[in-house]
C-alpha cells in the first residue's frame, strides 16, 4: 500500500530524449561552429539531417553479429591511416624497398608500431570480413532486395585480397620474392590468355623492379579508389534497404 | 518529441544515438586494444632480404591463400589426363567457386531466411566451409 503511494507521487513527466541522450549538448557543441543552428543550418537545413540521423532506431534483432561488417569498416580505416604513414618513409625500388621497411621498423619513431598495425590490421580484417560474410549467408541477408549488394560484397571480399596479394611483395623480402613469384605463376595456366595474364601482372617476364613498381601502385592508388567506390555503394544500398529483419 | 511518438519509436528499436553509438565506441576501442597488445607481442616480421638467385626450399603464401593453394596442389592429381590439365582444371575450380559466390542469391531461389527451412543450402555452406579449412590445414602442415 505505502509502496503504491510512492509510486503515484512520482513525476509523471519524463525529460525529452534530447535532454536524456545528451543530444542536446551535441547540437551545441556543433553549434558553436555555426553549424546547427547558424547561417549554414538556415540553407541546408543540417539539425534536420542530423536528427533524422542520430534518432534512427536500430532494431531489437541486431545482436553482436551484426558487429563484423563495421569492425570490417574501421580496420579499413586503421589501414588508410597507417598506410599513409607507411608512405613516408617507404621507397618502392628493389635497391630500396627492404632498407626502407628495416628503416621504418628500427628507426622511425613508432614506426614499428605503425607497421605492425598495419600488418595485423590486414589479417584482422580478412578474418572479419569473412566471418561478416558469413553472417550474411547464415542470416539468408543475400536474399532479395539485398542480392546485389551481396555482389558488391563478393567484389569487396576480392579487393580486400588484392590488397593482401599486392602488399605482401613490398618489403621485397625473400618470401615476398618468392611467394609472388609463384603467385603470379598462376594466371599462366588460363588457356590461350595465360601467357599474356601473367606478363600484365609481372610488367615482364619474371618478377622484378617492373612488378614493384606495378604492386605498387595497385595496392596505395588503384585498390584504395576503387574499394571506396564499392564500399560506397555497400553503404549506400545498406542505408537505403535498412538491415535485414528478425529470422 | 512527444510522448506517444517515443514510444511507438522505442517499440521499433534501440536508439542509434547514444546507446548503439556507445556499443559501437566499445568495439572500436576492444578493436584497438587488440591489435595493439598482437603488435606488441608479436611484432609484423623481418624476414631476409629478396634473393631471386637462391630459391627457398618451402614457398607459402600467406595463410588466407593456402586454401587456394593447397586446392591447384591437389589438381595435380588430374595430371593422368594430360600435361594441361592440373593447372588448367586447377584454375577452373577456383573460377567456379567465386562464380558460384558470386551468383548464390540468384541461384538458391528459396525465400525462407532461416537456417532451419533452408537445409539444402546451409549443408552446402556449411560443407564449403569444411572443405575451406582443411584445405587450409592441409596447405599449412604439407
Ligand atoms: C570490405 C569489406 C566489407 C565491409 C567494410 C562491409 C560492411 C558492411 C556493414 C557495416 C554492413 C551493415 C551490417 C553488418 O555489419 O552486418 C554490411 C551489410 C551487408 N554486407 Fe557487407 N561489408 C563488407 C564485405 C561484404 C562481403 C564480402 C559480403 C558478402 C559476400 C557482404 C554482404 C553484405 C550484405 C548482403 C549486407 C546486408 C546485410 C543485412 O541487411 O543484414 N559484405 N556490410
Amino acid at each position: 500500500m505505502v509502496e503504491q503511494e510512492q509510486k503515484e507521487t512520482k513525476p509523471q513527466t519524463q525529460p525529452s530524449f534530447e535532454q536524456r541522450s545528451g543530444l542536446r549538448e551535441l547540437f551545441e557543441l556543433f553549434s558553436l561552429t555555426g553549424f546547427v543552428y547558424g547561417p549554414l543550418d538556415e540553407r541546408l537545413d543540417i539539425r534536420d539531417a542530423l536528427e533524422k540521423n542520430l534518432k534512427k532506431p536500430v532494431p531489437h534483432h541486431v545482436n553482436w553479429l551484426f558487429c563484423f561488417g563495421g569492425i570490417s569498416l574501421f580496420l579499413f580505416v586503421v589501414q588508410g591511416v597507417t598506410g599513409i604513414m607507411l608512405l613516408m618513409y617507404y621507397r618502392p625500388t628493389v635497391a630500396e624497398a627492404y632498407k626502407s621497411v628495416v628503416f621504418i621498423t628500427n628507426n622511425v619513431p613508432f614506426g614499428w608500431l605503425v607497421r605492425g598495425l598495419h600488418h595485423w590490421a590486414a589479417n584482422l580484417m580478412i578474418i572479419m570480413v569473412f566471418l561478416h560474410m558469413a553472417r550474411v549467408f547464415f542470416y539468408g541477408a543475400y536474399k532479395p532486395p539485398r542480392d546485389f549488394n551481396w555482389v558488391t560484397g563478393v567484389i569487396l571480399l576480392t579487393l580486400t585480397l588484392g590488397f593482401g596479394f599486392t602488399g605482401y611483395l613490398l618489403p621485397w623480402s625473400q618470401i615476398s620474392y618468392w611467394a609472388t613469384t609463384v603467385g603470379t605463376e598462376v594466371p599462366a595456366a588460363v588457356p590461350f590468355i595465360g601467357g599474356f595474364l601473367s606478363t600484365l601482372i609481372r610488367g615482364g617476364q619474371a618478377v622484378g623492379q617492373s612488378t614493384l613498381t606495378r604492386f605498387f601502385a595497385v595496392h596505395v592508388v588503384i585498390l584504395p579508389l576503387v574499394i571506396s567506390f564499392f564500399l560506397l555503394g555497400h553503404f549506400f544500398m545498406i542505408r537505403k534497404q535498412g538491415i535485414s529483419g528478425p529470422l | 518529441m512527444s510522448a506517444k511518438l517515443e514510444k511507438d519509436w522505442r517499440e521499433e528499436g534501440e536508439p542509434f544515438f547514444p546507446n548503439h553509438m556507445l556499443d559501437q565506441g566499445m568495439v572500436v576501442f576492444v578493436t584497438l586494444a587488440i591489435l595493439v597488445t598482437l603488435v606488441m607481442f608479436f611484432p609484423a616480421p623481418m624476414e631476409p632480404p629478396a634473393d631471386p638467385f637462391e630459391t627457398p626450399e618451402h614457398i607459402k603464401p600467406e595463410w588466407y591463400f593456402l586454401s587456394a593453394y593447397q586446392a591447384l596442389k591437389v589438381a595435380e592429381y588430374f595430371s593422368f589426363l594430360g600435361a594441361w590439365a592440373p593447372k588448367a582444371l586447377g584454375i577452373l575450380m577456383q573460377a567456379v567457386g567465386i562464380l558460384a559466390l558470386i551468383l548464390l542469391p540468384f541461384l538458391d531461389k528459396n525465400p525462407e531466411r532461416h537456417p532451419r527451412k533452408r537445409p539444402v543450402v546451409i549443408g552446402i555452406g556449411i560443407l564449403a566451409l569444411i572443405l575451406l579449412a582443411a584445405l587450409t590445414i592441409w596447405g599449412k602442415l604439407s
